[in-house]
C-alpha cells in the first residue's frame, strides 16, 4: 500500500502549483483551472485520509465536491463567455468598468 | 342637571367647527346657522347652569387626570359664568349679524367654521380649572385670531396684519408660558402631598399654595402672567396689533374686541388674582400699565379718520380701564374683580354694537373712512339710533351700563389713591374718560349728523343685521342698573368658594393699609366728576363736530401741529417697531446667527463629513478590484497566522 504520506504530498504539490496559478495568471479560463486544480488537491486529501481511517465520510464529502466544482465551472464559464461577447477578450486586467 | 352638560358649551360650537368646515360648501349660507345654533345652545346651557348655581352660591368642578401631575376639568364659578354668558350672548349676536354682513363671501364656510371654533376656544379658556388647559385654549385663541384677521388672505394688509397680530402676542405668550414654568417649579418644590383629585396648576391647589411660594417667586410669576395678559389684551407696549386687526371682516373684529380674544387677558388676570394681590409690586405694575394704556389710547382715538381704528383704539383704552380696575385691587382688595370683570362684560355689550354698527355703516356706504360718511343717520335711522346708544354707554352718559362700571373703576382708582398708593392710576383714567366721551361723539357726529360729504349708497341694512343690533343697544343701556350691585358681590366673593385669605395674602404682600370695601369718605365732587366729565366730552364732541357746532377743529390745531401729528402717526410706535427694532436690531441678531448657523453649526458638520469622506477615498484604493491581490493577501495572512501558530506551540511567547 501506498504510504499517506505520499498521497499528501501530492496533494500539497498540486495546492501549491493552483495556488501560484491563481496568484500569477490574468487570464480567465486559466484561473478557472487553477481552481479546479485547489479543489482537487483537497479530494485527493480526502479520499486518501477516508481510506486510511476506515470511514466513508470523506469519500462522500469528496463527491460533493465534485459536483460542486462542475457547478462553479458551469457558472464561470457562462460568465467568461458573456464578459468576451461583451469586451472581446478575457484578460481579467482589461475588465475594470466598475473600478475606481 | 344642566351642569353635567357643561362640558357641551365647548364640545357644540366645536361640532360645528366640525360640520361647516366640511360640509359647509354644500349648505345654505356657508352653513353659518350651525354655528349660530351651537352658540346659541352654548347660551342656553350657561343660563341653565347660572340658575343652578346662583340661588345657593355653588361652583361646578368636574376634572379628570390627564398625565400624572395634570388634570382636564371644567370649573364653573361666579368668575367664569359671567364670561360663559357674555361669550356666549355675544357672539350668537354676532354671529346672527354676520349672516346677513358676510352674506355672498366665497370663504363663507371657513368663516363660520374658523368663528365657531373662535368662540369654542374662548369657552374653553374660560371654564378651564387649571392654568395648562387655560393655556392651550389660550394658544388656540391666538390662532384663531390669525385665521380670522387674515380671513381675505389674498389682500397683503389683511396677511401682513394677521402676522402681525400673531407675532405680537407671541411674545406676551412665551412670557406667559415662562410664568406657569415658574409657577409649576416653584410648586414642585413644595412637595405637596395632594388630597385626591388635585393636581398641581389646578386653580384650587395654586391658591392653597401661595402662602408657602417664596413672595419673590410671586412677584416674577404675576409679572409674567400679566406679560401674557399684556399681549393678549393689547396693553401698551404690545396693543400696537390690535388697530391693525381692522383688516378682518367687521365681525371679526367685534368678535376679538368685544368677546373673544381681548377679554382673556383680564380674565387671566382676574382669574390669578390672588396670587397678583400676594405681590402688591406685580399689581402695581398692572395698575400703572393699565391706566397708562387706557390714556394713551384714547389719546390716538381722537384724530383717527377711519371709523374702526377709532373703535380699536377706544377698545384698546377701555382694556386698559379694566387692568387698571385690577391693578388697583390692591387698595380694595378682592371686589375690584367684581369692578373690572362687570366693567369687561358691559364693554363687551357696547363694544360688539359699536363694531356692529360700524360694519352696518361700512356696509351700506362702502367706506371706512369717516370724511366721506356725515349724515348717514338720515337713510340708516336704526343703525344710527343704536349706535347712538353704544357712544352713549361708552362716552360713560349717566344711567348706562358704561356709566355704571366705568364709574365704579374710577372710584377704585380714587381709593387707591386715597389710601396713598399713587393718584397716577386715578388721573390717567379719569382724562381718559373725558378722551373717551369726546372720541366716541366725534365718531357719531363725524358719521350720522351734518351732510353727506360724499356720494355713497344710501340704504339701510337688512333686518338680519339690525336685530342684533337692537338687542345689543338694550344690554347696553340698561344692563348696569338692574344687575350693578349683585354683581359685584357675586363676582367680587369669588374666591371665598376657594378660602382664599386675602387677609393672609395681603401680610405676605406687605400691605401695610386698612383694607375693607369703600372704607374711604369719598368728596361729593369725586363722586359726580364722571358725569361731569362724561356729560362735557359730549358737549364738547357736539361743539366741535355736530350741526350746532361753534367751533372748527381748525381753530386749535392745523396739519403742522407737531402733537396733532404725532397722535396720527401713532406716537411713532410702528415705525419704532419695524424701522428701529425689527430692521436694525431683530435683523442684526438674525445676520449674526445666521452667521454662527453657517460658521459654525454647518461648518463642524461639514468638517466631519469632508474628513470621513477623505479617509474613505483613501482607503477604497485597498480594494483594487484585482483577485490576485486578494488571493495574495489571504495567502500571506493563512502563512502568517500559521507560522505564528507553530511558534506558539514551540512555546515562544508572542
Amino acid at each position: 500500500m501506498i504510504p499517506l504520506v505520499l498521497y499528501v504530498l501530492l496533494a500539497s504539490t498540486m495546492f501549491t502549483i493552483g495556488l501560484y496559478g491563481l496568484l500569477t495568471q490574468r487570464n480567465g479560463i486559466k484561473l478557472m483551472m487553477c481552481v479546479e486544480i485547489l479543489l482537487n488537491s483537497a479530494n485527493i486529501n480526502l479520499v486518501a485520509f477516508s481510506a486510511y481511517l476506515p470511514n466513508v465520510n470523506g469519500q462522500v464529502f469528496a463527491l460533493f465536491s465534485i459536483a460542486l466544482a462542475a457547478a462553479e465551472a458551469g457558472v464561470g464559464f457562462a460568465i467568461l463567455i458573456v464578459l468576451y461577447r461583451l469586451y472581446g477578450t478575457i484578460e481579467l486586467d482589461n475588465i475594470n468598468a466598475l473600478r475606481w | 342637571m344642566y351642569q353635567d352638560y357643561a362640558y357641551l358649551i365647548v364640545g357644540l360650537p366645536i361640532l360645528a367647527f366640525v360640520l361647516t368646515i366640511f360640509l359647509g360648501w354644500h349648505l345654505p349660507k356657508g352653513g353659518g346657522f350651525i354655528t349660530v345654533l351651537a352658540t346659541f345652545a352654548g347660551f342656553i346651557l350657561s343660563l341653565g347652569i347660572f340658575n343652578e348655581i346662583y340661588p345657593d352660591g355653588g361652583i361646578v368642578h368636574q376634572s379628570m387626570h390627564w398625565f400624572a401631575s395634570f388634570n382636564a376639568g371644567i370649573l364653573i364659578d361666579p368668575l367664569a359664568i359671567v364670561m360663559l354668558l357674555m361669550v356666549t350672548f355675544v357672539c350668537t349676536m354676532i354671529h346672527t349679524y354676520a349672516l346677513g354682513y358676510m352674506d355672498g363671501d366665497p370663504g363663507l364656510a371657513r368663516y363660520f367654521a374658523e368663528a365657531g371654533l373662535f368662540t369654542a376656544a374662548m369657552l374653553g379658556l374660560v371654564f378651564s380649572d387649571n392654568l395648562l388647559q387655560l393655556f392651550i385654549f389660550w394658544e388656540l385663541v391666538g390662532l384663531c385670531s390669525y385665521l380670522l384677521i387674515g380671513f381675505w388672505y389674498r389682500k397683503p394688509s389683511a396677511a401682513s396684519a394677521a402676522k402681525k397680530a400673531f407675532l405680537v402676542t407671541r411674545v406676551g405668550d412665551v412670557m406667559f408660558l415662562a410664568g406657569i414654568i415658574l409657577l409649576y417649579t416653584n410648586m414642585v418644590k413644595l412637595n405637596l402631598t395632594l388630597p385626591d383629585g388635585a393636581y398641581l396648576l389646578q386653580f384650587q391647589t395654586i391658591y392653597d399654595s401661595l402662602t408657602l411660594i417664596p413672595p419673590d417667586q410671586l412677584t416674577w410669576i404675576a409679572v409674567l402672567l400679566f406679560g401674557g395678559a399684556v399681549g393678549k389684551s393689547g396693553q401698551f407696549p404690545l396693543h400696537v396689533w390690535l388697530p391693525d386687526a381692522m383688516e378682518g371682516p367687521t365681525t371679526v373684529s367685534a368678535m376679538i374686541h368685544a368677546a373673544t380674544m381681548v377679554t382673556a387677558g383680564v380674565y387671566l388676570v382676574a382669574r390669578m388674582f390672588p396670587l397678583f394681590y400676594a405681590a402688591p409690586n406685580a399689581l402695581m405694575v398692572v395698575a400703572y400699565v393699565g391706566g397708562f394704556t387706557a390714556l394713551f389710547a384714547a389719546t390716538m382715538g381722537l384724530v383717527m379718520f377711519d371709523i374702526k381704528r377709532v373703535l380699536a383704539y377706544s377698545t384698546v383704552s377701555q382694556l386698559g380701564y379694566m387692568m387698571a380696575g385690577l391693578g388697583v385691587g390692591a387698595a380694595v382688595g378682592a371686589s375690584a374683580v367684581g369692578v373690572s370683570i362687570f366693567h369687561l362684560i358691559g364693554h363687551s355689550f357696547f363694544k360688539a354694537l359699536l363694531f356692529l354698527c360700524a360694519g352696518s355703516v361700512i356696509h351700506a356706504v362702502g367706506t371706512n373712512d369717516m370724511r366721506e360718511m356725515g349724515g348717514v343717520l338720515k337713510s340708516m335711522k336704526w343703525t344710527g339710533l343704536t349706535m347712538l346708544a353704544g357712544s352713549l354707554t361708552l362716552a360713560g352718559f349717566p344711567l348706562t351700563t358704561g356709566f355704571f362700571s366705568k364709574d365704579e373703576v374710577i372710584v377704585t382708582a380714587y381709593e387707591h389713591g386715597a389710601l396713598g398708593m399713587g393718584w397716577l392710576p386715578y388721573i390717567f383714567a379719569i382724562v381718559a374718560a373725558l378722551l373717551t366721551a369726546i372720541y366716541a361723539f366725534r365718531l357719531w357726529f363725524l358719521t350720522f349728523d351734518g351732510e353727506p360729504r360724499s356720494d355713497y349708497k344710501k340704504h339701510e341694512s337688512p333686518w338680519i343685521m339690525l336685530g342684533p343690533l337692537v338687542i345689543l343697544a338694550i344690554f347696553a343701556l340698561f344692563m348696569g342698573m338692574p344687575s350693578q350691585e349683585n354683581f359685584y358681590d357675586y363676582v367680587g366673593n369669588n374666591f371665598e368658594h376657594y378660602g382664599v385669605d386675602f387677609e393672609e395674602l395681603a401680610v405676605i404682600g406687605g400691605h401695610h393699609v386698612e383694607h375693607g370695601a369703600h372704607a374711604v369718605h369719598e368728596p361729593f365732587i369725586i363722586k359726580i366728576l364722571p358725569i361731569i366729565i362724561g356729560v362735557g366730552g359730549i358737549l364738547i364732541a357736539a361743539l366741535f363736530y355736530s350741526r350746532w357746532k361753534r367751533f372748527d377743529p381748525s381753530m386749535i390745531t392745523s396739519e403742522r401741529d407737531p402733537l396733532r401729528h404725532i397722535l396720527l402717526k401713532r406716537y411713532y410706535q410702528n415705525e419704532i417697531y419695524t424701522l428701529w427694532f425689527a430692521e436694525k436690531v431683530v435683523y442684526g441678531i438674525a445676520l449674526f446667527s445666521n452667521m454662527i448657523d453657517l460658521k459654525i453649526i454647518d461648518g463642524t458638520v461639514n468638517k466631519i463629513s469632508a474628513i470621513l469622506v477623505g479617509f474613505g477615498g483613501t482607503l477604497r484604493k485597498v480594494q483594487t478590484g484585482v483577485i490576485q491581490n486578494y488571493i495574495t493577501a489571504i495567502v500571506l495572512g493563512l502563512a502568517v497566522l500559521l507560522i505564528l501558530i507553530q511558534l506558539a506551540s514551540m512555546g515562544v511567547a508572542i
